[in-house]
């Protein structure tokens, strides 16, 4: 699929799902209301573990790194400041001797 | 709206510069946040097209993150009266931080959602700019490691969602699918399995609540 045609494909998805809940009159079953609540949660989740360790090798660092990013984003609830904390965070462990 | 500003510019320029190292053209890159703008949908996005996903595989998982929005959309739909045509607008436009901020803020009037989105929409396709040309310019972006802000942005999306143990569960379990089948598995493919298997086993373990 060229790049384009793939676009045209997520806009479609997109705006379909903004569009459906918008112009929705029923009520959804209660089971694929808990359903699209847990969505968010299982993809995010499932987005960040493979491509946690990167493949330079520096694995460690950058569990260690995003433990630290994701504490910042607990305590903060700001995307940018657990951004920020979590590459400087990496980019001083990775001057680290050893 | 300020902070909300605040957290859309360095995604937003941590999203352009992302594509530029995937291959996208300046191009390519302004048009996903001018056509699709979606942050998360498009980061994971261009991951895959720098891993040479395919086309079906990127436009599933965009669903997948952005199916979301239906609740959203039934939220918002049921608060603020609209026409038909106003709702066309508003689903274009419509984002987690504009929906967080109408809600908060006890939104009634579609201007009051429009405004929300659209300084949002001009915010995160600026950023996108200035990210593209940033992209540019930087020799070899993998090297000060550009990569790691993909995990780590979708860490910061994730952590405020989890209010209660069966969040926790359920972000485990698919954390460690998705790890799992993304060594035998390529592409979009472990991120589907694991968001689906993951939120069906939210919804079964929490039958029974109102939500």
């Amino acid at each position: 699929m060229s790049f384009w045609a793939t676009c045209a494909g997520m806009v479609a998805v997109t705006f379909g799902s903004r569009l459906a809940g918008l112009t929705l009159h029923r009520e959804l079953p209660p089971f694929w209301l808990r359903f699209l609540h847990f969505v968010p949660i299982a993809v995010f989740a499932a987005l960040v573990t493979p491509s946690l360790g990167g493949s330079r090798g520096e694995g460690g660092i950058r569990v260690v790194a995003a433990a630290i990013g994701a504490l910042a984003a607990w305590r903060t609830r700001q995307l940018a400041v657990a951004i920020a904390v979590g590459m400087a965070a990496f980019w001083l462990l990775r001057l680290l001797p050893g | 709206m300020t902070p909300l500003w605040l957290g859309v510019i360095p995604f937003g320029i941590a999203y352009a510069v992302l594509a530029r190292d995937a291959g996208l053209s300046l191009v390519e890159t302004q048009a996903l946040s001018l056509l699709v703008f979606a942050g998360s949908s498009q980061v994971s996005a261009v991951g895959l097209f720098g891993r040479g996903a395919g086309g079906s595989g990127i436009v599933f998982t965009t669903l997948l993150l952005n199916v979301r929005h239906v609740l959203y959309g039934l939220s918002l739909g049921r608060r603020v009266q609209m026409t038909r045509r106003e709702r066309l607008v508003a689903a274009f436009f419509l984002t987690d931080e504009a929906y967080g901020v109408s809600i908060a803020r006890g939104a009634r009037s579609f201007p009051f959602v429009l405004g929300a989105e659209l300084s949002l929409y001009l915010t995160w396709n600026v950023a996108t700019l200035g990210g593209a040309l940033l992209g540019g310019v930087i020799p070899d972006p993998e090297r000060i490691g550009v990569d790691f802000v993909f995990p780590l942005a979708f860490l910061a999306l994730l952590v405020p969602l989890l209010r209660r143990r069966v969040d926790v569960l359920v972000a485990i379990v698919a954390g460690a699918l998705a790890w799992l089948l993304a060594r035998s598995l390529p592409g979009g493919l472990p991120i589907l399995c694991a968001g689906v298997v993951g939120s069906l086993l939210g919804a079964l373990l929490t039958k029974g609540e109102q939500r």
